[in-house]
């Protein structure tokens, strides 16, 4: 079990393991439109993790009696891949774990979708962890705000996610497995991109108040890295095309 | 000017259409599209189809009800509804595909749809919904271009299904998908109109 007792030294020299400086994000990169059967699809690496996400809907809720007349209903599935991570983590299908960030994804999007539009209807997110290495409910939520773009879905904002937690006294930003399985505390947050309404906001262990705010603070400015990274890969669909034209063009 | 824009994005006020939202008094994108400063509207670049009055669908019949009472399949959120009443002559039956205008929307959300006219043999592709207007073309020139060229009887539904008939139909299936592709680029009508002229012959 982790504990502090066994805990490996996780920051050197005022660096991570890894390398990183404290408010330093992993590596990302989302791809929009892979799936060609989705109503729209994103895939996500952010480090190690790799998330892929496919949206469907509006469409007729089964079993009817799930319905609302008012609005939509977001359906939303997180699973992690039997093959994601080094733990026991989705080799026996849905578990408590699961269960409960998909609920959390679903209402974070609650929050932003516009509901209204689809009285009778549902919109189902499925999320899959394909590898995992810390912060996957967060790489997960910012994916799926591309995936539901790509859908065509009118909502309010884009909205991204990442988690910020402390080691000692330090406030780190974006934690892989190790630092999240060690750490004294880990918040993962969503906020929307526009005016970072925070949609999200889980924490496991304490932060004293200066800590949070400092923390918040890491994560809002990391929104506007992401928040780029998010609106690159839904434009990009289109540029895709644009230079497959030219080349066409080329060889005719 | 047009610009793309995603969910969010700041846009000039007194756009009305359904892209777009108001907050504050201040406009913003709820979808991904482009923004036409022109026209003042959110053009979309996905999503389903969202009935209109006087819209052409194309559907499938997928039960017969009583006194000539028909569900229709739109490819869409929401069902179909043909009542030809009981006195009409003609009738269908499930899996059966008919060209049909959508006539109003009533109370249930259930799109109401008159004129119908049955659609025998040919085939049925489905299209991007939000790429339809640029497959008709300004005044259905896209649309009459690619029909004369390769000599089909063609169908096109907003709610995005194309139902081709007869000619060439293989020609106008790659047309119409490489409309869908480059949709949002300039000069796509001569570019089709090149690719059917030498691909035809």
């Amino acid at each position: 079990m982790a504990s502090k007792a066994n805990r490996p030294k996780l920051i050197v020299d005022g660096k991570r393991l890894d390398g990183r400086a404290f408010d330093d994000l992993r590596p990302l990169k989302i791809i929009a439109g892979v799936l060609k059967n989705a109503n729209g699809s994103a895939y996500l690496e952010q480090g190690n993790n790799k998330v892929l996400v496919g949206v469907y809907g509006p469409r007729e809720v089964i079993p009817k009696r799930d319905s609302d007349p008012t609005k939509a209903v977001i359906r939303c599935r997180y699973q992690m891949a039997p093959f994601s991570s080094i733990e026991g983590h989705g080799r026996t299908g849905p578990n408590r774990r699961a269960t409960e960030i998909s609920k959390v994804i679903k209402e974070a999007f609650e929050g932003v979708v516009l509901l209204e539009e689809f009285p009778n209807n549902e919109i189902d997110v499925y999320i899959e962890i394909l590898q995992s290495d810390g912060g996957t409910r967060a790489a997960g939520l910012t994916a799926a705000s591309v995936a539901l773009a790509n859908a065509g879905i009118p909502m309010k904002d884009l909205v991204y996610a990442v988690s910020a937690g402390k080691v000692d006294d330090d406030v780190i930003l974006d934690l892989n497995m190790i630092e999240d399985n060690y750490s004294d505390a880990d918040m993962p947050t969503a906020m929307t991109h526009r005016n970072n309404d925070i949609l999200l906001l889980q924490m496991d262990g304490e932060f004293t108040k200066e800590q949070f705010a400092k923390a918040l603070g890491m994560i809002t400015e990391a929104g506007k890295k992401i928040s780029a990274v998010q609106r690159q890969a839904l434009t990009d669909v289109y540029e895709r095309e644009e230079k497959r034209t030219k080349t066409d063009e080329v060889t005719l | 000017m047009k610009s793309i824009v995603i969910p969010g994005d700041r846009i000039n006020d007194g756009v009305s259409s359904n892209g777009a939202y108001v907050e504050d008094g201040k406009n913003y994108a709820s979808v991904m599209g482009f923004y036409d400063e022109g026209g003042k509207r959110v053009v979309p670049l996905e999503g389903m189809w969202l009935p209109k009055i006087e819209d052409t669908v194309v559907g499938v019949v997928v039960n017969a009800g009583r006194n000539n009472s028909y569900t229709i399949d739109l490819n869409t959120f929401r069902t179909g509804v043909l009542l030809l009443g009981k006195y009409s002559r003609s009738t269908l039956k499930a899996g059966e595909m008919i060209e049909a205008i959508v006539d109003r929307i009533n109370g249930k959300k259930e799109v109401i749809l008159s004129r119908p006219r049955e659609l025998r043999g040919g085939i049925a592709i489905k299209v991007k919904p939000t790429k339809i207007p640029r497959v008709l073309g300004k005044a259905n020139t896209m649309a009459n271009q690619i029909a004369e060229l390769t000599k089909c009887d063609m169908v096109i539904g907003s709610n995005g299904i194309v139902w081709i008939r007869g000619g060439d139909t293989a020609l106008a299936i790659e047309a119409i998908r490489r409309i869908e592709r480059e949709a949002h680029l300039s000069g796509l009508t001569e570019r089709i109109k090149e690719m059917l002229s030498v691909k035809g012959k």
